[in-house]
């Protein structure tokens, strides 16, 4: 199992740096699904061989809320010109990849210094880096869709790490974040598309948001 | 039992009914239904406590009840007037109606569940649940403050939903009230979490350093959302850090509590000096206040415990009547500039002495109850820290009471030539209502301690 884990963690550290370098929303929404999916498929697998009812329930609803339902609710409210579209970028593509990259070498640092002395399992900086890296996504793009997804990463590495290393997590807990990330994207929808149609490209000029 | 479960019913109810396409029965199924709660929330007041299989009512938790049932009517009251104003509002009334009613549900079940993990969900709840409402006047900073708050808020909720996790980890349990009492914890991985929880949840409270979020929503939200915001919506987020320090008595946890609470009223003290925009100067006002409850509430002190409940009750009385009356000023003036508001005795007199009056109290002044909150909290400083520390803090306060009152004094006795425009009516009332209240609050000081002390986790 924790074989497993390392390999889905590093393939979820790579999908999110290949979400740092893509252009297209569309793109950057099905690789969020695909990272979802693996999450799923983890939980999946653990709940089957824990024999683990609620884990297993919890890998349905995973697939069905966060690889299925929200990658759809996104592109269906994704205009086209939007799916076609270069999402503002803060920090140049080389750069962020680098960043992403020392984050992840700083998430196994802290880790190594701190939390493990504590949690003793080998790989727990893996969802440290993804957290990490997701913060980064949120600062490092202008655009709402990105940000939301930057969120949704966070989450996810909090499920795969949660699901890792405490599975016996309060099912009520676990569905009830579900839920609510359900309910934040389906807000944060209709917000995006409020903004996308009203508010110019950089914000910040608004006199009052300053001091 | 089934009492506790009622005010969660009238509100699904109420909610269901705002479906139906008619803003009257909207209005009024809002109404009825803040007045239900009220009603219920009292008797659970008189209630014994309770400790269920998901439910934990103690004092603490009554009394948030009853302050976010009855700032719950007056919002909805003050609603009724004020939506006339909102010229291109994003939601239709009876939606509008609806996300407020979900609004207070997600909040009353934040301060009733027994489960760290619940309280988490209930405080996120509460971002789905209004965030539309944030954006209704529907221009770009209104939606985009929208936005700022939907995804600073729910980063930061993530934080301590990292929390959350380590505490489980540490403790195998999220129970608050087996928390409290577990012996054998990994207390470095409890305090860990613990820290992540407080910093997730001190987010939506608007203390500092995450509290950007706060001015820019508090500044262009409508008025009515404004005030249901600072005055109820941030003590339920403080609440939710109550419990983690509640469960989790270590010393260094709670310093770390104190020192926030510190910085942000340090910071907002600061802050507050060079404000242009009344509504943004409340905003940082509220920013202050949550900060001296922090404070009190991490003080492990009988008496700061005190200071800070009191000065949550008046201060949630106190700030609402101020951004009610911000919404009048604004219906008038057409403007959220201190400068361009002149002469509000002569011309908005109800509202005016509503601004003045509720400017005095949340910046603690004497007679209102904000006033005894504080000092009692100050006591408990004086404690635990001693005179210069206590000296350091109410040197911002004064910095803070001057900045506030200054300015509101300005708006409301500087001369103008304009005629009086302010007509009696329910948006004149309820700020003046509200405000009375805060003052009130200083004779139920025994009451509010005699309902703390009936139950506490410990």
């Amino acid at each position: 199992m924790k074989e497993l884990f390392v390999l889905v963690g590093f393939a979820e550290i790579v999908l999110v740096i290949f979400m740092q370098w893509q252009y297209y929303l569309k793109k950057i929404i099905v690789t969020f699904a695909i990272s979802s999916l693996l999450i799923g498929l983890l939980l999946f697998v653990q709940g089957g061989l824990q024999n683990n009812t609620s884990l297993i329930v919890l890998a349905a609803l995973t697939l069905l809320v966060r690889f299925f339902f929200i990658p759809y609710y996104m592109l269906s409210h994704l205009e086209k010109v939007y799916k076609e579209k270069n999402p503002k970028q803060v920090v140049s593509t080389g750069t962020s990849i680098v960043v992403s990259l020392l984050l992840v070498i700083l998430a196994y640092v802290i880790y190594r210094l701190t939390l493990y002395r504590y949690i003793s399992v080998e790989a727990g900086s893996i969802p440290i880096a993804i957290i990490l890296q997701g913060i980064f996504l949120v600062i490092s793009r202008n655009n709402a869709f990105v940000q939301l997804i930057g969120y949704m990463i966070m989450e996810n590495s909090l499920f795969f790490m949660a699901g890792y290393m405490f599975p016996d997590l309060p099912f009520i807990v676990e569905a009830g974040i579900l839920l609510d990330l359900l309910g934040l994207v389906m807000i944060s929808g209709v917000v995006m598309k409020l903004r996308e149609d009203s508010v110019s490209e950089v914000v910040d000029e608004f006199d009052e948001f300053r001091g | 039992m089934f009492v506790y479960y009622l005010p969660f019913i009238v509100l699904v109810f109420a909610s269901l009914l705002c479906v139906f396409k008619s803003d009257s029965l909207a209005a009024f199924v809002s109404v009825l239904s803040s007045l239900i709660v009220s009603v219920l929330s009292v008797i659970i007041l008189l209630k014994p406590n309770v400790s269920a299989s998901y439910l934990f009512i103690d004092g603490f938790s009554k009394i948030m009840v009853v302050l976010i049932s009855f700032i719950y009517l007056t919002t909805v009251l003050f609603s009724l007037t004020y939506l006339k104003h909102v010229e291109k509002p994003l939601l239709k009334r009876n939606f509008y109606f609806l996300y407020l009613n979900l609004f207070v549900l997600s909040m009353l079940f934040s301060v009733v569940v027994k489960n760290l993990g619940l309280i988490w969900v209930g405080i996120e709840a509460t971002t789905i649940t209004s965030a539309l409402l944030v954006a209704i006047d529907n221009d770009e900073p209104a939606i985009e403050s929208a936005w700022r708050y939907i995804i600073i808020v729910s980063v930061g909720l993530v934080m301590s939903l990292v929390g959350v996790v380590f505490v489980y980890g540490a403790c195998h349990t999220l129970d608050i009230t087996k928390i409290a009492l577990l012996k054998s914890a990994n207390y470095k991985l409890l305090l860990l979490g613990s820290v992540f929880a407080i910093t997730g949840f001190a987010t939506k409270a608007g203390i500092f350093p995450l509290h950007t979020w706060l001015p820019d929503v508090h500044g262009r939200a409508i008025a009515p959302i404004s005030a249901i915001f600072s005055s109820i919506l941030l003590p339920v987020a403080l609440f939710g850090v109550y419990r983690v320090l509640s469960s989790v008595e270590m010393s260094s946890l709670h310093l770390y509590a104190i020192v926030l609470g510190f910085l942000s009223v340090v910071f907002a003290s600061i802050f507050l000096v060079n404000q242009k925009f009344y509504k943004r100067m409340f905003a940082y006002s509220s920013i202050e206040n949550m900060g001296m409850i922090l404070i009190g509430l991490a003080l492990l002190n009988k008496y700061a415990f005190l200071g800070a409940v009191v000065l949550l009750v008046s201060h949630a009385f106190a700030k609402s009547s101020a951004f009610y009356s911000t919404g009048n000023v604004l219906n008038i003036y057409k403007t959220r500039e201190v400068a361009k508001v002149k002469g509000m005795v002569e011309r908005l007199p109800f509202t005016a002495y509503s601004l003045v009056f509720s400017g005095l109290a949340v910046t603690g002044a004497p007679p209102f109850g904000t006033f005894l909150g504080e000092l009692l909290i100050a006591y408990g400083v004086y404690i635990k820290f001693g005179l210069f520390w206590v000296l350091v803090l109410a040197t911002f306060l004064v910095i803070a009471f001057m900045s506030v009152n200054y300015k509101v004094a300005r708006m409301a006795f500087s001369s103008s030539n304009f005629d009086r425009a302010e007509k009696v009516r329910m948006s004149a009332f309820v700020p003046l209502l509200n405000v009375t209240v805060s003052f009130v609050i200083i004779f139920l000081v025994g009451v509010i301690e005699k309902i703390l002390m009936t139950g506490m986790i410990k």
